[in-house]
């Protein structure tokens, strides 16, 4: 059960993509990405490929580079986005339609990922402000994502993901009076990963980059819960998106990579039009993907609001993997700082939370420890995705409002715990 | 952290103690040998700071003070020869800026106008050899930035966000306020060679519990400078070097914050000519449990800590942070640190104490908790000499209003110096306190086993005892038995006080002198 990516719109314009798999030379659009081959490769996964100036060049040199927008007007017959320059570095247009990622708008009644973009959705997302996601990764038709059981999926040069947020007015009928607000889109440059935020206007007729990020106030939606619900919506900053997509590398350095594109959160079915298939086994039967181990030997993290899918553990954890681990991890800097680690393959109780003191908390965060067994109500982690209070709120960027679902979900699984005084 | 465990740390836990103390023996000592004699100063090369180094020449045996402050720290990464750009921005421009600031070429220098910039979100800088330079940073209370003045004001920002982030190797910020931000005023992390120079940061409210945690906040960061900066009403610390090596902290100001001025797990820490008044704790050297970083050798000298007296705001409810407990009223807080040089600071008026020196476990009372520092919860060879106590301080410990929930030591202290008072006719918490907890187990036949030296000082006239052996455990003990009169009456028996020149608080420091280049 999926929306439909943007809401408003059918899937016919997705189906395209079966037919990538067979013509995969297509004549017309083939990329110049001469070395993205080697790219694959590489050996070198995203996550600690080391490329240690990722950071310091981002958006260098390359970030003017209008041309890309040529083939924007005429995305269905490009049939592939501009792969770029020879080096497999992907210009960066001003406008979002630049990429050749999408055809139509939001104004227009949908916008469509063209064939190659492929449209992907995760088996538990990360929460931002009740927002309605749709994203879509894409490959060099000439490149090869490899498959990673943990880690992110390796995924080429030339690659770039892109995540569209968007408010219906009601989110009890996602698909009617839809305000799309801004797309991310992550790109794969041979020296590493790049983030840029595209701000779409008011007529919702096109994005354009906005590196220094937007506030959009007084964005108003009714909840699932018939609750009007009102939020200051912030378009993060380039910059800022490296405070959420990163890693240190060896040498301390952070290093920007994507979050969401895992196995373990790939590994469920969608519809493309011919009936269900797994979004990992689509990707390997179009081509894109190497590696992948028969389906039902791939790690699967649940739908943490689904209990018919796994223990109250295990979506409790899958919804701590996904929306905090990017940073609480043994090699993210608020993990290194305070010692949380949320990741799902951490298996010590201590660093977890459990009557864990943090180093540094700050004032007025509920409690002692991060989690007291038993005992939501006095546990800092429940507290800090709980509060809607500034400067006390996790995770720090990428919400307004709290997460009534999530925050229960916590509450419910550090409640469970057999009760024990921490001291 | 959590409140001050007296009546929960048994007997038990310090005795398990001993088994660990043969860890913390083989630890980072080695590495950390100060070359004595070493200047200390160093501003880097190409800063271009004209003032800096003046005063920054004081070796660290309380000799003359030189203008010595020509040592460069290393750096890595330089401008040298690349090409530098100057990008200018004027009130108005706000868009224009962010939008540049998040495709910033290194080595670009921002010029900030004079006036007032509203911003909507952090300014976020993630690239190296950045310069941001205003107009100037005005005057406390200054809102809005006048003819030579810059004040980012970050009022109507956008949740949770800070005033400046910034993670870049050679950083230098000058002349501005940051107004009101909705965390941190200006946050760098992680980040070499960060110049901070001449910047105010300011919430509008006193006292108030929701304004941002720390003014200036540089973190995780090596060679690090802030001088002649001002910090006003943060509700954490004003002044905040977190886990940082090789820091120089001088002539600022910081007042009506929680903390005025703090130095966190760090190593090798130059703190002079500040004043630190009127927060609820004027300058706090502390290391954190579980933070890998072991603070060693911070230099304080030439700073005035004096009428810290503003009561604790920096929360309201059961909370995890450190200056939450402290009581109003403490000049200087030193917890788990090791190797402290305090000479010519000036001290007086603070409430509870100008000198308070405690081990970690009075705080954190699980070794295990502090197991990332290799154990660093002992506070050690502490010297202070050759400074001026003006008086006034000790007379009324956390302004007379004592918590024994949330500021448990200054209750427990208040209630043994009452006592005190009218059974012994003493006036007041002497100049320093001391814990006395380490090294744990007390070991009762040493008399300063963790080496704290209080010689040569100005103290007001008539002064008897000027250090207190509090002996926190025996007495926290005692009280925890019962506020009976015998029982108050015993933990008085347990503290002891020592005037300047007696034994054994008479030493003469420590050798090596301290590294802090």
């Amino acid at each position: 059960m999926h929306r439909p990516f943007i809401p408003g719109l059918g899937l016919a314009a997705v189906l395209v993509t079966a037919a990538l798999a067979s013509c995969g030379g297509d004549e017309d659009g083939v990329p110049p990405t001469p070395d993205g081959g080697s790219v694959v490769d590489s050996g070198n996964p995203p996550a600690d490929s080391g490329t240690p100036d990722a950071g310091d060049d981002a958006g260098t040199g390359d970030a003017g580079a209008d041309d890309a927008g040529t083939d924007a007007g005429t995305p269905d017959d490009a049939g592939t986005p501009d792969a770029g320059l020879p080096d497999g570095t992907v210009p960066i247009p001003n406008a979002l339609s630049g990429f050749g990622l999408f055809t139509g708008t939001p104004a227009t009644g949908g916008l469509k990922p063209v064939e190659g973009n492929i449209p992907y959705a995760l088996t538990t997302p990360l929460f931002s402000d009740y927002s309605v996601k749709s994203r879509t990764l894409y490959i060099p038709p000439d490149a090869q994502a490899r498959y990673s059981a943990s880690d992110v999926l390796d995924l080429p040069v030339g690659t770039v993901i892109t995540k569209t947020f968007a408010f219906p007015a009601d989110l009890r009928e996602p698909e009617e009076d839809v305000r799309v607000i801004e797309t991310r889109v992550l790109v794969r440059q041979p020296g590493g990963w790049e983030a840029f935020p595209y701000f779409w206007n008011e007529a919702q007729t096109e994005a354009t980059l906005a590196n220094g990020g937007r506030v959009v106030r007084d964005v108003r939606f009714i909840g699932e819960d018939g609750v009007e619900r009102t939020l200051d919506y912030l378009v993060p900053s380039k910059n800022q998106c490296q405070k959420c997509h990163h890693v240190q590398d060896a040498q301390e350095n952070q290093v920007l990579v994507p979050i969401g594109v895992k196995a373990r959160y790939l590994n469920q079915d969608q519809d493309y039009g011919d009936g269900p298939v797994n979004q990992l086994q689509h990707l390997a039967d179009l081509g894109r993907l190497t590696g992948l181990p028969p389906v039902d030997q791939v790690p699967r993290e649940p739908n943490a609001f689904n209990p018919e899918e796994a223990t109250l553990e295990r979506r409790a954890r899958a919804y701590l993997d996904i929306n905090c681990a990017h940073c609480h991890n043994p090699k993210g800097t608020a993990g290194t700082t305070s010692r949380l680690f949320l990741n799902v393959d951490n298996t010590d109780e201590f660093t977890l939370g459990v009557c864990k003191r943090p180093g540094s908390a700050g004032g007025g965060v509920g409690g002692e420890f991060d989690i007291v067994p038993g005992d939501h109500s006095t546990s800092i982690l429940w507290y800090r995705l709980h509060t809607e209070e500034s400067g006390k709120m996790m995770p720090e960027l990428g919400r307004a409002l709290r997460h009534d679902q999530g925050s229960q979900l916590i509450a419910d699984w550090i409640d469970a715990m057999p009760a024990r005084a921490c001291k | 952290m959590h409140p001050l465990s007296l009546s929960r740390a048994p007997r038990a836990v310090l005795l398990a103690l001993v088994g660990l103390l043969a860890l913390p023996a083989c630890s980072d000592d080695g590495d950390d040998r100060p070359d004595a004699g070493q200047p200390d100063s160093g501003t880097r090369p190409d800063a271009g700071a004209g003032d800096a180094g003046g005063d920054a020449g004081t070796s660290d045996d309380g000799g003359t003070e030189g203008d010595g402050g020509t040592v460069a720290w290393p750096q890595d990464f330089s401008c040298e020869g690349k090409e530098q750009t100057t990008l200018t921005f004027n009130p108005g421009q706000e868009q224009e800026l962010q939008d540049a600031v998040n495709d910033l070429a290194e080595c670009t220098t921002i010029e900030l106008g004079a006036g007032t910039f509203q911003f909507d979100n952090a300014i976020t800088i993630r690239a190296n050899g950045i310069t941001i330079q205003g107009a100037g940073k005005g005057t406390q209370g200054e809102a809005t930035g006048g003819e030579a003045s810059t004040v980012l004001d970050f009022s109507n920002a956008a949740a949770n966000t800070n005033g400046l982030d910034v993670v870049s190797k050679l950083f230098t910020v000058s002349d501005l306020a940051v107004w009101n931000a909705k965390k941190d005023g200006m946050r760098i992390e992680s980040s070499s060679n960060v110049n901070i120079q001449r910047v105010r940061t300011e919430w509008a409210a006193e006292n108030l519990e929701s304004n941002g945690k720390y003014g200036i906040y540089p973190v995780k960061s090596t060679y690090v400078l802030v001088e002649d900066c001002e910090a006003y009403n943060a509700a954490d610390a004003g002044i905040y070097v977190g886990q940082t090596q090789h820091t120089i902290v001088r002539r600022n100001v910081a007042k009506k914050n929680v903390a005025g001025i703090e130095i966190e797990n760090t190593k090798f820490a130059h703190v002079s000519h500040n004043v630190a008044q009127d927060n609820t704790t004027g300058l706090v050297v502390f290391d954190l449990p579980g933070n890998p970083i072991r603070g060693t050798d911070v230099y304080i000298a030439h700073n005035t800590i004096t009428g810290n007296n503003r009561p604790n705001f920096a929360s309201v409810e059961a909370s995890s942070s450190t200056v939450s407990q402290v009581p109003a009223g403490t000049g200087t807080f030193i917890l788990a640190s090791r190797r402290v040089e305090l000479e010519h600071n000036t001290w007086g008026d603070n409430n509870t104490v100008d000198i308070a020196i405690l081990s970690g476990l009075a705080i954190e009372s699980d070794p295990i908790q502090w197991a990332a520092g290799f154990f660093n919860y002992p506070s050690q060879d502490i010297f202070i000499h050759d400074n001026t106590f003006t008086g006034g301080s000790g007379r009324m410990v956390d302004n007379g209003t004592p918590d024994p929930e949330r500021r448990p030591l200054g209750a427990l202290v208040g209630a043994v110096y009452q006592y005190g008072a009218a059974a012994h006719g003493v006036t007041g918490v002497e100049h320093v306190l001391w814990d006395g907890i380490d090294p744990a187990p007390r070991d009762e036949s040493l008399a300063n086993p963790i080496n704290i030296c209080f010689t040569r000082n100005t103290l007001p006239e008539g002064t008897q005892a000027s250090v207190v052996d509090f002996d926190l455990q025996a007495v926290g003990g005692h009280l925890a038995a019962g506020p009976t009169p015998e029982n108050v009456a015993a933990a008085w028996g347990e503290t002891r006080r020592y005037a300047q020149d007696a034994e054994p608080y008479n030493c003469a420091g420590f050798t090596p002198a301290l590294t802090l280049r």
